[in-house]
């Protein structure tokens, strides 16, 4: 038997941004509202369907939230094919230093596909948002609620599209 | 085995796995310590975590750690360091069950994080409401001001009618038509204060005042106020507390009377009493217990937090008049002077409100003389002149220069000459010789305020001595000050009372 076609994604981001969550939703399409921190790292299977005849298996590394971005362990990024890096719309501290976040995430993770998601989006008013992230030039690939499971799917989905189609 | 080999047999290598997997990530070997595998399986499908092993096909590093990971295996969570070693036929993966210890840090990184983002949340949460406050402050203050203007045209108005010849009916619309006036100039008072207390612009003034005979006004006062609802009102206080005290008296006066207010509001039979007791005395300070108590309605126990809040009033079916800002302009207050109300109450039966206050106090002082001051100011009726004076009134709302014009004229004082322009004042102030300038501060070009200070900067003494009266919407003391300062020897706020204007204006007058 042969190893499916599998890519490894990094779910990286500041402490209680919903992380798990987001993952919890597009996995079993399940929410609680109760905080867990997760401390080091779990890992999730989901075999994502990118057209009629063909799937990919992508295992999720769900990590656990730091504020600084540094001190990733370099080990959970080896391999890694894609890195999303999640903030949490309702809280400015999650994503007001993000472009340096993210300078440190793309060294540490050269040359792989980053993307930039805000989530609970459902605490927010989207506009008031919007013109914060303009103003401090921050730029957002989904914004997500995984309490909603507003833009979850769509957003996996399109990541896994995107790391098929690099293969 | 030795007894130490036994030991270690027993307490670590029994959380120490040892797997052996070729470079296909087919299970070669396992000591199955506590993760129970097949031989021949592959890796991967043990849990995703394995697929890992694959990075080890393309990394130059012989070993690669990770550190705490989470392995589900068999429905049990291991959370284990996990060591693979590159091999000459494979993968050495050692694994270290550290799941006791990480549960410990788990618990440790929950309370840490909560702690964060609960004092986060909480200072976003008063950011916003600060937010909100100011937004509703700048409201209230706007709002307040934009009516200030038709009221005083309103009041002017009644004014005027009053002084002609009515009928009965005719008088007693004219009383309502004050009385209601006169409420709702209150009310944009309270407005006012409540929105200063919230803003932090209000200041306390504080002074040396006669204590008793605050409290002898306010028995005057509410006595007939009393009175007038078939109330009784009594006042006591204690003879050992200073008669000189030193601190805000119009404030006081305002707490005293908005708590006494409320009790008469609230009261259908009985009597509302104020009593004023010492706490204690020491040096040049002394604590007093202010306490006002009503026979009323009362207040149930679930709802008194709530009366203290703006625009609340505690009987909303019966509706009672008043904004319901007075509890609230209170409890403001006294957080200025360091202190708070608090309020007893059983339903049916009344309500004590008390606050303590500490206040200095001058012993020197206690046996001075008390000058009581006969009248505020001049009665115009009993203003004796034998010529008139020139008056310039700057005014650019045409309703409120109509009433000012015709009000002025009728004291029969004056020759009064009109301008609506902020620009046309000095010319005509130094084209003519007046003795006083009535004048708006919010005036189209230039400003009353800055009018002023432009006169008393004129060289000529006859110009720059002018008496101005400065007349505005704007109620917040710091531009009534700002406005003083800038050489405006009164200021009246609108909605202003005629008669109060008129005396004012005489009392700068040359006689």
């Amino acid at each position: 038997m042969e190893m499916q076609k599998s890519k490894k994604i990094v779910i990286l981001g500041h402490f209680g941004v919903g992380k798990t969550s987001l993952i919890r939703r597009f996995v079993n399409d399940s929410f609680s509202d109760n905080y867990k921190v997760t401390i080091g790292v779990h890992i999730t299977k989901k075999v994502v369907e990118i057209n009629a005849n063909e799937t990919i298996s992508l295992i999720i590394w769900d990590l656990e939230g730091t504020d600084e971005v540094q001190m990733i362990r370099n080990s959970y990024l080896l391999g890694t094919h894609g890195v999303m890096f999640v903030f949490d719309a309702s809280r400015p501290s999650t994503f007001q230093n993000i472009n340096e976040d993210l300078k440190i995430v793309a060294t540490k993770a050269q040359g792989i596909p980053l993307m930039v998601v805000g989530n609970k989006i459902d605490l927010i008013i989207l506009n008031e948002l919007q013109t914060q992230l303009k103003t401090n030039s921050i730029e957002t690939n989904y914004l997500t609620s995984a309490k909603t499971g507003d833009s979850v799917n769509e957003m996996f989905t399109q990541l896994a599209s995107l790391l098929n189609d690099q293969a | 085995m030795t007894k130490l080999e036994q030991y270690k047999e027993q307490y670590v290598n029994q959380n120490i796995q040892f797997i052996v997997i070729d470079f296909d990530g087919v299970i070669v070997d396992s000591d199955q310590t506590f993760m129970k595998l097949n031989k021949g399986d592959y890796i991967y499908d043990v849990h995703p975590f394995f697929t890992s092993f694959s990075v080890m096909l393309e990394s130059l590093d012989e070993t690669i750690t990770y550190n705490c990971v989470h392995l589900d295996h068999l429905q049990k969570e291991f959370i284990t360091d996990v060591k693979m070693i590159k091999k000459d036929n494979g993968i050495l993966m050692v694994i270290y069950d550290l799941t006791d210890h990480y549960i410990s840090y788990q618990s440790i990184a929950q309370a840490r994080n909560e702690s964060i983002i609960n004092s986060e949340l909480v200072i976003l949460k008063n950011i916003e409401l600060e937010e909100r406050e100011r937004f509703k402050n700048a409201f209230i203050q706007n709002f307040s001001h934009e009516l200030r203007n038709p009221l005083t045209s309103i009041i002017s108005i009644t004014s005027v009618i009053e002084g002609t010849d009515l009928n009965g009916e005719q008088q007693r619309m004219v009383n309502f038509l004050k009385e209601s006036n006169l409420n709702l100039r209150l009310l944009l008072d309270d407005i006012m204060s409540i929105s200063m207390i919230s803003s932090g612009r209000l200041e306390l003034r504080n002074k040396v005042f006669n204590l008793y005979q605050l409290l002898e006004l306010v028995q005057f006062t509410y006595k007939t106020k009393a009175a007038q609802k078939s109330l009784r009102f009594a006042l006591d206080y204690d003879e050992k507390i200073p008669e000189f005290v030193e601190g805000d008296r119009l404030r006081l006066f305002q707490i005293i009377t908005n708590l006494l207010d409320n009790a008469l509001k609230f009261s259908k039979e009985g009597t509302v009493a104020l009593s004023v007791q010492l706490n204690q005395k020491r040096a040049n300070k002394v604590s007093l217990r202010f306490k006002i108590s009503d026979e009323g309605v009362g207040i149930p126990s679930e709802r008194i937090d709530a009366i203290f809040e703006s625009f609340s009033q505690l009987n909303t079916e019966d509706k009672h008049e008043g904004s319901g800002l007075g509890l609230s302009i209170v409890k403001g207050l006294l957080e200025l002077m360091d202190s708070s109300i608090k309020v007893e109450s059983e339903l049916g039966k009344g309500a004590t409100f008390y606050f303590d206050l500490g206040l200095k106090f001058q012993m020197d002082l206690a046996s001075s003389p008390i000058v009581k001051k006969t009248a505020l100011s001049t009665s115009t009726s009993k203003m004796r002149t034998d010529r008139k004076y020139k008056l310039l009134l700057v005014e650019d709302d045409e309703r409120i220069q109509t009433v000012l014009f015709k009000s002025l004229m009728d004291t029969n004082f004056f020759f009064i000459d009109l301008v609506n322009d902020g620009a046309q004042v000095l010319e005509e102030v130094i084209n003519n010789s007046y003795e006083i300038i009535l004048m708006d501060v919010d005036l189209p070009n230039v400003q009353g305020d800055h009018i002023t200070k432009l006169i008393r900067d004129f060289p000529f003494k006859n110009i720059k001595n002018i008496p101005i009266i400065g007349i505005t919407a704007s109620a917040f003391e710091e531009n009534i000050n700002d406005y003083l300062n800038k050489g405006m020897n009164a200021v009246v706020t609108k909605p202003f009372d005629l008669q109060e204007l008129v005396e004012t204006v005489l009392k700068f007058l040359k006689k």
